[in-house]
């Protein structure tokens, strides 16, 4: 009790509810802009987090991610161009609403349910994470090595396109990983004598590189041509959310629990969940034939999903220090920054820290009601900024940004090789979410393996002895099966399925 | 600039084999079986497998669905596209080079001025945001965050060294 009374104190301070109002401000804004990913507002808020108290420094990523997946909705209806990838599983049926006339309709059900959504991902992970942790503080290196591997696995299972190029690409993150002090016998590996590289791959400069130059190098080719100008007038919002509400109120829930549930599942995040429910909406969908038309009932589902996504995706990276997508790896660094390592203790050390994100979380979806709807008012003046502004200001942020991360210009270097090698990668349909995954876990992949053969004396079958880790070992068995039977009968990932199915 | 995947899958085989030549240089990790030559092992091993079945797969593949091996993303044909395609990247590498020399300020200037005029910003705008926006990135990360921004001739002219 006295840690959630300390965590409502501090989050109740002038500066944090500041830094709050602002990154959402900054949320909305970098979500509403076509080509500005929600994971590359957190990217470029790290520089600037770090040299905040924790607290604020959550409450700001918290609070802009949760925005910027929102947001993505606003030149989806208007424009039919998603803000955020998340937003694109359903961009064509807001849009075709909007065409209908009911674009007041089609935002204001984004904006309602995003809430919704959000509040019940916030929810579960509330209740979920202090459990979880109950559990995973009893695990042991064998049960971690397990369950990294299982975070790897799944990154490349649930990811777009060809399972192999998945695979790919983890396997080279995992290899960049490598580069510096080895963490079990302490040689420096791959640093060619480079004092730089002896402390490692920093990973934010590396993140920006990948997630932010590798965007603004293809959008830098259309840079200069007049972007489309948002035409339409909003009128009243909320009118008929009642209607809907009571129509598709299933919908809702079951968007959110869903959306929740693969936020949650390492490496898939807030897209891949409004793409999952959305197909699904339409498969359990009394009206099927609809969806596509303008049918305000697959946005019901995905615009609760992807908000739910959010908060799901705070479980395991909580809990076990393994991102539930590329928002929470870079999470994942910022905790580490702030000296709290994520893990089931972080539970036992800083309670008062935890239940202050989990109050910001709330705080944030409460205050999206108030900010979206001015967002959505405001739509006009946002789309508007040109383009040819703003990529030369996020590219100095960019340069400023990863130049602080390492005060020297090896952040800078990293950042440029990683947005060039991200940008090679995309071009030759190799997903980039794997990578960076790989490079978070590579070194927990390695320390845990390594420490259990110590203590196992080189025994393998010692990774199957615990209950926990045995179950998690059959587990990996199992999936690696699935992974291989796919790479050979040349079967493609779930996405591709579902982008069938649409 | 787009490989073919045959090509694409030979550089990664390449990179894996000098990878794992590396490791042999490693050291012993004195009493155990494995040591830190392990893990770069497995990867590049991984990452040779999977190269061969991307490399299987693209021969299988009838030669009307193969790429060239060398080709041109579609959206960088045209030299302005290509321009300002290369302009991001040479940014970040006059920064890196010049900014030392010069000091944050006028190479932030630099960049920021040039890139907005070359996408086609007026002038005199280009100018004025040039300078709000160095003015605000040097206040907020050089004042307010403490971050050690290059210095340069730009603040010995000012503070005389």
């Amino acid at each position: 009790m006295a840690a959630i009374s300390a965590a409502f104190g501090l989050v109740f301070d002038p500066v944090v509810l500041m830094t709050i109002v602002f990154s959402a401000m900054f949320g909305l804004f970098v979500g509403a802009m076509p080509g500005l990913t929600a994971t590359m507002a957190t990217a470029l808020l790290v520089p600037v987090t770090f040299f905040m108290a924790p607290v604020p420094a959550l409450g700001a990523i918290v609070t802009a991610t949760s925005m910027a997946i929102f947001a993505g909705d606003i030149p989806a209806a208007m424009l039919r161009m998603p803000g955020t990838p998340a937003s694109a599983a359903y961009a064509d049926e807001s849009f075709a609403m909007a065409k209908k006339g009911q674009l007041e309709l089609a935002l204001g059900a984004n904006l309602v349910f995003s809430v919704v959504g959000g509040l019940i991902g916030v929810g579960f992970l509330i209740a979920a994470a202090p459990m979880l942790a109950e559990i995973a503080i009893n695990f042991s290196s064998f049960e971690y090595f397990w369950l990294a591997c299982l975070g790897l696995m799944c990154a490349v299972m649930i990811g777009t396109g060809d399972p192999v190029k998945g695979f790919l690409s983890l396997l080279v993150g995992l290899a960049v990983g490598c580069i510096g002090i080895d963490p079990a016998a302490g040689f420096p590996r791959f640093t060619f004598k480079n004092v730089d590289l002896m402390s490692g791959i920093n990973f934010i400069p590396t993140m920006i590189g990948v997630f932010a130059i590798s965007e603004l190098m293809r959008g830098a080719v259309t840079a200069d041509q007049a972007g489309k100008m948002v035409q339409e007038k909003v009128g009243a919002l909320f009118r008929g959310i009642g209607d809907v509400t009571r129509r598709y109120w299933k919908n809702v829930i079951r968007g959110s629990l869903l959306g929740m549930a693969i936020g949650a599942l390492p490496g898939a995040g807030a897209d891949i969940a409004a793409w999952v429910s959305y197909a699904l909406s339409k498969k359990l969908s009394k009206e099927p034939e609809k969806f596509g038309t303008g049918h305000i009932e697959g946005i019901v589902d995905s615009t609760s999903a992807n908000n739910a996504a959010v908060g799901g995706a705070w479980i395991p990276a909580l809990v076990f220090g393994i991102p539930g997508d590329s928002i929470t790896a870079i999470v994942i660094g910022v905790l580490y920054m702030k000296g709290m390592n994520p893990g089931p203790t972080v539970f036992l050390q800083n309670p008062q820290f935890i239940y202050a994100v989990f109050i910001i979380f709330i705080l944030a979806n409460l205050l999206m009601l108030p900010l979206g709807y001015a967002a959505i008012r405001g739509a006009r003046q946002i789309l508007s900024v040109p383009k040819n502004i703003l990529l030369p200001v996020i590219l100095m942020f960019c340069i400023v940004g990863s130049f602080a991360m390492t005060n020297s210009p090896y952040g800078i270097v990293l950042m440029l090789i990683f947005g060039v090698f991200g940008w090679f990668l995309e071009e030759h349909g190799i997903p980039v979410a794997p990578l960076i995954l790989g490079l978070v876990l590579g070194e927990m992949l390695e320390m845990n393996f390594m420490t259990s053969m110590i203590k196992a004396d080189g025994s393998f079958l010692a990774f199957f002895s615990r209950p926990i880790a045995g179950t998690l070992g059959v587990l990996n068995i199992i999936i690696w099966g699935v992974l291989l039977w796919r790479a050979f009968s040349g079967r493609r990932g779930t996405m591709a399925v579902l982008e069938q199915v649409k | 600039m787009r490989l073919s995947d045959t090509l694409l899958a030979l550089l990664f085989i390449a990179v894996a084999g000098v990878m794992i030549g590396l490791t042999t240089t490693f050291p012993a990790f004195p009493g155990q079986k494995y040591g830190p030559d392990l893990f770069p092992r497995i990867l590049g091993t991984g990452i040779i497998i999977c190269s061969l079945l991307i490399l299987l797969k693209d021969r299988r593949a009838p030669i009307s669905d193969r790429l060239p091996a060398l080709s041109l993303d579609p959206a960088l044909r045209g030299k302005r596209q290509l321009i300002s395609f290369l302009l991001v990247p040479g940014s970040i590498l006059f920064y890196i080079f010049v900014a030392d020399w010069l000091g944050f300020v006028p190479t932030a200037f630099i960049i920021l001025s040039g890139l907005m005029l070359w996408f086609g910003v007026k002038v005199w705008r280009a100018l004025l945001i040039a300078v709000l926006m160095t003015g605000l990135i040097h206040w907020f990360f050089g004042s307010m965050m403490r971050v050690p921004l290059a210095r340069g001739l730009f603040m010995q002219m000012i503070y005389g060294g």
